[in-house]
């Protein structure tokens, strides 16, 4: 089998983890604090990459997942499950740094507010999906499984976000939305952090994704092993 | 006629079978044999279908044939009863149910007198000829059996060969899996033999 | 396929209701549900009817997860799944069956959940009947279209139910508001014009996956092991 090794995914990690570093002088340096807020909205600026990438990586799952079942190739699957994870881990974050965003800008650690509502049961899916890895089948079933799930999970997503929001409009808002223009310097300080994410999201999956495909290969290595023994 | 084309089998990082090849021709009982753990009952789900190979292909001709399994799994409804059990079957293969046909099969298999019974209760045996009773109704056009004569006393297993000389004479492809050599052989039309993970012909037809 | 999936569904139903305890298991959890949350009213208090449609729902959701490990389970006794396969019917037809049965299961546990909840919780299922009754028939569409397509994860002896109820719960917040807040109207809650976008609502999400369930059965339900 081809073992693929991206050979700039250190390259991508590294530059990722350089730009998000700078990206920190924009937002405490650049970017003007926020005058109703204070220094918390700063958490603005890494809550934001955090929830699109996440998001991204559920995409990634979800296309993957299509792709798995169509081409029959288990390469696919492997992809989605790092993106599944990656997008796990990104989301757990996000709905961490969103609570005390929330805490801090409404007064309550939670409410049914559509984006978090459709993040918290993305997460929950997620999280589910993981766990089909644990599932005591054939390898080629649990693709099979876990990519019938990644499709089925996406479908939910926008049914998830459209549910809240009108469960919201007939309920009486509580809590008006974050929106109102940003300043430019916010702007663009955001969109930066978003691409510094960006980048190191990329180096982040094509490494998850280059350490699967290393297991199966060192699983093949040992049975191939194996079985020359049995035959001496 | 099923042809198999370097057909391939690994589960995850385990190769179960490699580049097997093979004909199997229409009016023929192909024996596969080999050790235990070979690789014989992977290979006979994928001639049924019910596995996809890793790689290679099978082709069937004519094509979408009806195929007819008796494993050691008996594919009985413990809560249902032996008709009823005959019916469902029928049902679900677009076949006609009506109960006159299906008692004189189970007269065949010597169940009549158990037809309204639950299969539950049924003993190994029993439960083994309601399960070629089920199989013999639908007239497959490929038959598949997997250790087919476990559980049968004397009289059931003679009754079984009989059959499946029968299914041979209307030109059904039969492919057995056997560990009772000497009964299966003196059925066999060929013998394949699965070593190492290979399919080689043991024994061509005569 | 429709003969198939006839079949399947006369013969599931006919398991369930005479041949086992199957639906008493499912039925008596959702009444526990119901009768349990009947101890958060305080003396003289009587439960929101909110609060009464989210138990009665989320009864509805526990048995539907019971139903589905049932009739699948009912495959794997000796091997039943592979001789569906082996039949000429597209597989989908089993997916189709199983969710037939499901809904007539899950329907039969409501007519005993819906007076359980005016009893135990104090409600009065009196208002906007025709939609509650639209809703009923929505919303149950919807648990066994995706009950179905989940459910055949309890192939084999691997999948655990807990592992079902994990993935099943979540994709159903969508259609679970929907139906809280139409049932909620029926229990008297005042309803403005939000019940008719609420049914269109469940419509679609049943839409979605009556063709998810459609198009992936086939791949979830195999023969592999």
């Amino acid at each position: 089998m081809r073992v693929s090794r991206f050979p700039w995914t250190p390259a991508l990690l590294a530059a990722g983890a350089g730009l998000l570093a700078a990206s920190q002088w924009l937002v405490f340096a650049y970017a003007p604090v926020e005058e109703v807020m204070g220094p918390i909205q700063k958490i603005f600026y890494i809550h934001l990459p955090l929830a699109w990438w996440g998001l991204v990586s559920f995409f990634v799952v979800f296309v993957c997942s299509i792709a798995c079942l169509a081409k029959k190739d288990p390469a696919y699957d492997r992809t989605a499950r790092a993106a599944a994870e990656i997008g796990v881990l990104f989301t757990t974050l996000c709905l961490a740094t969103g609570m005390i965003w929330g805490r801090r800008a409404w007064g309550v650690w939670w409410t049914w507010d559509p984006r978090l509502s459709t993040a918290l049961v993305m997460w929950f899916v997620y999280v589910a999906y993981l766990i089909l890895e644990s599932l005591g089948t054939s390898p080629e079933r649990r693709r099979l499984v876990r990519s019938t799930v990644g499709i089925v999970a996406f479908l939910d997503v926008p049914l998830v976000f459209l549910s809240a929001r009108m469960w919201r409009s007939i309920h009486p808002a509580v809590f008006a939305s974050e929106s109102g223009g940003l300043e430019p310097e916010m702007k663009l300080a955001a969109i930066f952090c978003t691409l510094a994410m960006g980048v190191f999201w990329l180096g982040l999956l094509l490494f998850r994704k280059t350490q699967l495909d290393q297991a199966l290969h060192i699983d093949r290595l040992l049975f191939r092993l194996e079985e020359r023994g049995e035959k001496q | 006629m099923i042809a198999l084309m370097h057909v391939a089998k690994t589960f995850g990082a385990r190769l179960i079978l490699r580049d097997c090849t093979a004909e199997f021709n229409e009016g023929t009982v192909s024996l596969l044999t080999g050790e235990n753990g070979a690789g014989k009952s992977t290979l006979l789900r994928i001639i049924a279908g019910l596995s996809q190979p890793s790689s290679g292909h099978i082709s069937f001709a004519p094509e979408d044939p009806s195929i007819g399994f008796l494993g050691h799994q008996t594919f009985l409804y413990p809560a249902l009863t032996a008709l009823e059990n005959l019916a469902f079957w029928q049902k679900a293969h677009g076949l006609p149910a009506d109960e006159s046909t299906l008692l004189g099969m189970l007269e065949h298999v010597n169940l009549a007198r158990h037809a309204h019974e639950r299969a539950g209760v049924f003993s190994r045996g029993m439960a083994q000829r309601l399960s070629l009773a089920r199989v013999l109704l639908q007239r497959p056009d490929v038959l598949l059996l997997d250790e087919p004569g476990t559980g049968l006393d004397q009289a059931s297993q003679a009754m079984l060969e009989e059959e499946i000389l029968k299914a041979r004479k209307r030109g059904a492809t039969i492919v057995c899996v056997s560990h009772n050599l000497e009964r299966a052989r003196a059925l066999a039309d060929c013998v394949w033999r699965i070593r190492d993970r290979r399919l080689e012909l043991e024994e061509a037809g005569s | 396929m429709m003969r198939l999936a006839l079949a399947m569904a006369l013969k599931d139903v006919r398991l369930t209701l005479f041949r086992s305890a199957g639906l008493v298991q499912a039925l008596l959890l959702g009444l526990l549900l119901v009768f349990m949350f009947s101890l958060s009213q305080k003396a003289g208090e009587r439960v929101s009817a909110q609060t009464a449609a989210t138990i009665f729902w989320l009864a509805s959701s526990f048995c539907q997860v019971l139903v589905f490990n049932a009739v699948y389970a009912y495959e794997e006794t000796a091997g039943q799944r592979l001789g569906l396969l082996l039949a000429p019917a597209p597989t989908a037809a089993v997916w189709l069956g199983k969710a037939m049965a499901g809904f007539v299961l899950v329907f039969l546990s409501q007519l005993v959940f819906l007076p359980a909840t005016a009893v135990f919780l104090a409600q009065e299922p009196s208002h906007c009947l025709a939609e509650g009754l639209a809703m009923l028939v929505l919303a149950d569409t919807g648990l066994a279209a995706l009950g179905s397509l989940l459910g055949a994860l309890a192939q084999g002896q691997a999948a655990r139910e807990s592992l079902l109820s994990l993935l099943v719960f979540p994709l159903l917040v969508p259609l679970l508001l929907s139906a809280i807040s139409v049932f909620a109207a029926v229990f008297g809650d005042a309803a403005p014009d939000g019940v008719a976008s609420w049914l269109g609502f469940a419509g679609a999400f049943d839409a979605i996956f009556l063709g998810a369930g459609l198009l992936l059965f086939r791949f979830i339900y195999t023969g592999e092991e």
